[in-house]
């Protein structure tokens, strides 16, 4: 890009590069770092252990698994006769991803406006908005329920959206507003000079600079979102939007669970947080650097 | 015309084909009418009920427990008796659990699917190896059987967490129930609840501290709170009683065990049991904002007619009539004990507690089993969430029903 | 121009500022500042979401006095010490990383998966490493302890330590990248001015990188706290159910078991505006300590 755009994004990629993002120098083997690599197998072996246990777990019958060995399918078969996966796979992703784009947006837009812009009242909202990250769930979620129900909206998936949408803005206007913080005021200060409306700016300059944030943001909700069940249960009152969560949870709840059908359903539920995980990663990384940068 | 049903069977496969043959042999009879089976997680079971009243998209039917678990409920439930004709009222047993004010002529708000019993079973195998020729029936038999069955190598009596409804620990109010049954009869059940009979007093803590000493001398699994596989080791001989249980399990036993499982009454008491908890659990109501409660009632009605009596007894369940005889031999097995032998039928023991002192005894039993607590801390946990109580709530049962 | 003219805003950027606020702001008011208030209301009376009839304050002095609450703020107390384990074990592996061992973008991305597995899941796995044949107890038999059979989540005691031990584990990888990403923003000048001084080692990361490090631990203990007193309650219900004798239950948990498992709206909310209160206390408190330190 050569408008003043481009010249922006790469001097901010530049001046970042410059704060400590170089690559150290080429690791020898120094007794100290193979310790240090053994640390960290050790470290890996522990937090993936789960996944494991999952994988192998799910491939045996409820008999199979008590005794530790054996290889069926017949737990997959259980969970796909009991439950409508792929429905509630598409429903999870459907609530997740609608509420992340609300959020993505809304944390883009007051973000920019908490950092850049100065209008009255701008810290008491700002203050407002971000100390709503301490509400907790489970204290609200009983009137919550009330009042949207008066909307009429439960049966189907914006119910639970646009709470989703309501828990996630706090936290990600506040990382939001620390990485426009972090962007350079000069920039802002040669568009203003020029005549560039305030909202122009916003939408021609910031917004392609916070892209980083953006998938940070978009990351961490998601998975948040993908995992929640109490939300879910209440507000998709219409069965055939239930989510996996909720799927879990009826194959858990009865006198005699069957573990594997639900390791299975666990397996099936994690693919879609860790490809959202493996494809934004290196954003993820880029864009908590920025919004911690001051 | 379509009904939503709301169910929190779970895996409860009993129950849970009881309900789709009714539910088929019904359809078949009524082409016009679809009922659609909403399976919700028990656990939350009663509070999205609860919530799906408030924000008006709630079922038609739904699952409800009777006793005083119907009481937080009873406003949102329609009365039955309009709808279901007087005969069927008279062959269902226990009735009054389900009405308004328990009282058997007053409004009726759930409808009583089956009977259950809450009993110990024992595996006949290890029994006939330890040379027990015969269940025990009191403590002091239970200690001795309990040696023998540990100079074979085989846990006497297993307790664990296999449960998922209620997940934690086990549930104790199984095991509780026998206990109050072999220290009050009957009538003196109320004084439990209305607080004459308080929970700390000698009758119920030396219930209570044998059972402890069952533990203290290994008659129990030492890890009683978080087995996972009490039921796998039931089933497979490694354990050869066990008590925190109920006909819901008869047909897993059965199936697994065939004819090597047999009933027995948990013998908690100084001389032989002669009691029973036999009772109308489970049940199903109409909600009351339903657009169609006649249709659904005439579902209820279906149930509860001859015709429905076939698919239930069908699912293996046990029906909620008298003189009721059942195929499955555990299940006969059981019903001998109130049919033949004459044993004094009592409620389940949380069916007839305040909720508040049920949640707590959740905490505080399995503690006081294992000796994590001492037997008297966990009763006064009791009797102190008992004097929270408002007074409403601890003179009858029917009062339940008028206060907040 | 001198920076003080330069700095203030154009003329209608106010506008501009609330337009890109007003959703957020709008959001959050709605969705989580009402309920919240409407939690204040019914938490003074008996309700079940339909009716309510007026209890008053002594519905709050009720409740301090009852012996099993003051119970369960020391378990939420109790928690807390975890906290540090919390901090201090993501810091260690982000120093690790940050070396750039072999393979450290393997292990970044195995420390942050964990995240994709939701509480119910973990719960379930912890479960069966907890158990007394389980695999906490044959690990401590490999090593020659078999001795010591533990029975954590049966025992009053140490059901609360295996949960927060579990709670370690799976806030072990947002923590990890919250801090390998400040390592990366680090400014390596400093470092090398103290290393030509003459410090070197443990020296450096204590005076040097640590108080740099300080807003990303500031950040990161808050996110611990929430996640600790507001979100573990599904994860406490599967692994002991809030026992032995109220062991493990914590005031999320008490909040979920009223409102969701008794259908008490009324306790439930009186429960939840206590934690509210006690969640932004405990977060005040903090950014204050740790502010001192920088």
């Amino acid at each position: 890009m050569t408008t003043e755009l481009g010249i922006a994004e790469n001097d901010l990629v530049a001046a970042s590069a410059r704060a400590g993002g170089q690559p150290r120098p080429p690791a020898r083997f120094r007794p100290a770092r193979v310790i240090m690599f053994a640390i960290m197998v050790v470290v890996a072996v522990i937090m993936l252990y789960p996944f494991l246990f999952m994988l192998l777990t799910s491939f045996r019958t409820e008999a199979q698994y008590q005794l530790g060995s054996g290889f069926s399918l017949a737990s997959w078969r259980e969970l796909f006769a009991s439950q409508p996966v792929l429905r509630e796979l598409l429903n999870s992703l459907i609530v997740s991803a609608a509420a992340v784009t609300i959020i993505v947006v809304i944390a883009t837009a007051a973000g920019f406006a908490f950092a850049k812009i100065r209008y009255r009242a701008r810290g008491v909202v700002f203050v407002l908005v971000v100390a709503c990250m301490f509400v907790p769930l489970p204290s609200i979620v009983i009137p919550e329920y009330i009042n949207v129900s008066k909307f009429g909206i439960l049966d189907s998936y914006w119910g639970a959206i646009v709470v989703y949408a309501a828990l996630g803005i706090p936290f990600s206007i506040f990382l939001m507003t620390t990485y426009f913080r972090s962007v350079p005021d000069e920039l802002i200060e040669a568009a203003a000079i020029d005549g560039v409306s305030n909202l122009s700016m916003w939408w021609r300059l910031g917004v392609p600079l916070a892209r980083p944030a953006m998938f940070t943001i978009a990351v961490l909700q998601f998975i948040q979102i993908w995992n929640d069940l109490l939300v879910a249960l209440l507000f998709l009152q219409n069965p055939s939007d239930q989510t996996v969560q909720v799927g879990m949870a009826l194959l858990s709840s009865g006198r005699v669970a069957s573990v594997p059908a639900l390791m299975a359903s666990s397996v099936l539920s994690v693919i879609p947080p860790i490809i959202v995980y493996v494809l934004f990663q290196k954003h993820l990384v880029r864009g908590i650097t920025m919004g911690m940068g001051k | 015309m379509t009904l939503t049903f709301w169910e929190n069977y779970g895996t409860q496969l009993s129950l849970l084909n009881a309900a789709k043959n009714l539910i088929a042999a019904y359809e078949k009879l009524h082409p016009n009418i679809t009922i659609n089976m909403v399976n919700k997680p028990a656990n939350n079971y009663f509070s999205l009920l609860q919530a799906s009243a408030v924000s008006h998209t709630g079922p038609d039917l739904a699952v409800m427990w009777t006793g005083l678990y119907l009481p937080p409920y009873a406003d949102i439930m329609a009365n039955l008796r309009p709808y279901i004709k007087q005969p069927t009222w008279a062959s269902i047993e226990g009735l009054q659990w389900g009405a308004k004010d328990f009282s058997a002529s007053g409004p009726i708000l759930a409808m009583p699917v089956d009977a259950q019993f809450y009993m110990g079973f024992y595996n006949k195998k290890d029994f006939a190896k330890a040379g027990i020729s015969a269940v025990p029936t009191d403590w002091s038999q239970m200690f001795a059987d309990c040696a023998k069955l540990k100079k074979i190598g085989v846990t006497p009596l297993v307790y664990g967490n296999a449960s998922g409804a209620y997940s934690g620990e086990f549930n104790p109010w199984y095991d509780f129930s026998y206990m109050m049954i072999g220290a009050l009869p009957p009538s003196q059940w109320q004084d439990l609840y209305s607080g004459k009979i308080p929970w700390t007093s000698p009758v119920v803590a030396s219930q209570v501290s044998e059972w402890h000493q069952l533990f203290v001398k290994g008659c129990v699994n030492s890890d009683a709170l978080t087995d996972t596989n009490n039921i796998g080791q039931f089933v497979s001989g490694k354990a050869a009683m066990v008590t925190a249980d109920g006909s819901w399990d008869v047909g897993q036993y059965t199936q697994q065990m065939g004819s090597n499982v047999g009933a027995f009454v948990p013998p908690w008491s100084a001389k032989p049991q002669h009691g029973v908890v036999y009772f109308p659990g489970d049940a199903i109501s109409v909600l009351q904002e339903s657009p169609y409660k006649a249709q659904a009632a005439a579902f209820l009605a279906f149930m509860d007619s001859p015709a429905g009596a076939v698919q239930i007894a069908k699912a293996g369940l046990i029906l909620d009539i008298a003189h009721f005889m059942s195929t499955n031999p555990i299940n006969q097995q059981m019903l001998d004990f109130v049919q033949k032998q004459h044993f004094t039928m009592y409620p389940m023991l949380d069916n007839v507690t305040q909720p508040d002192i049920v949640n707590v005894g959740y905490q505080v039993l399995p503690a006081a089993l294992v000796g994590q607590t001492s037997v008297s801390s966990a009763l006064g946990s009791l009797a102190a969430k008992h004097n929270e109580l408002p007074a409403g709530q601890r003179s009858t049962y029917a009062a339940y029903f008028s206060t907040p | 121009m001198s920076r003080r003219q330069v700095r203030t805003a154009p003329a209608g950027s106010a506008a501009a500022g609330w337009v890109l606020s007003l959703p957020a702001l709008v959001a959050v008011a709605a969705l989580l500042v009402v309920p919240i208030g409407q939690a204040v209301y019914y938490s003074m009376t008996d309700w079940n979401g339909i009716t309510s009839t007026w209890v008053g304050p002594s519905a709050y002095t009720t409740l301090f006095s009852d012996p099993t609450f003051l119970r369960v703020l020391e378990n939420n107390g109790l928690l807390l010490l975890a906290v540090p384990v919390v901090i201090g074990v993501p810091l260690g592996i982000a120093f690790l990383l940050h070396e750039q061992i072999w393979g450290w973008k393997f292990f970044r991305s195995a420390v942050f998966l964990p995240t994709a597995i939701s509480w119910v899941v973990i719960g379930l796995i912890a479960v069966r490493f907890y158990a007394l044949h389980g695999i906490l107890n044959s690990l401590l038999a490999h090593v020659g302890l078999g001795f010591v059979k533990t029975n954590m989540l049966g025992s009053t005691h140490q059901a609360l330590a295996a949960i927060g031990i579990t709670l370690v584990w799976s806030q072990l990888g947002s923590n990890t990248i919250i801090f390998i990403t400040g390592m990366a923003a680090l400014d390596p000048a400093l470092a090398e001015a103290a290393r030509v001084d003459g410090a070197h080692g443990p020296r450096i990361y204590w005076s040097i990188i640590m108080p740099q490090m300080m807003r990303f631990i500031q950040f990161a203990f808050i996110i611990t706290v929430l996640t600790a007193f507001t979100a573990i309650f599904s994860l406490i219900f599967v692994m002991t159910g809030g026992g032995p004798n109220f062991g493990s239950t914590t005031l999320d948990f008490c909040v979920y078991q009223q409102a969701f498992g008794q259908s008490a709206f009324g306790t439930g909310a009186l429960l939840g505006v206590l934690l509210f209160v006690l969640v932004g206390a405990v977060s005040v408190i903090q950014v204050r300590l740790l502010r001192s330190k920088v």
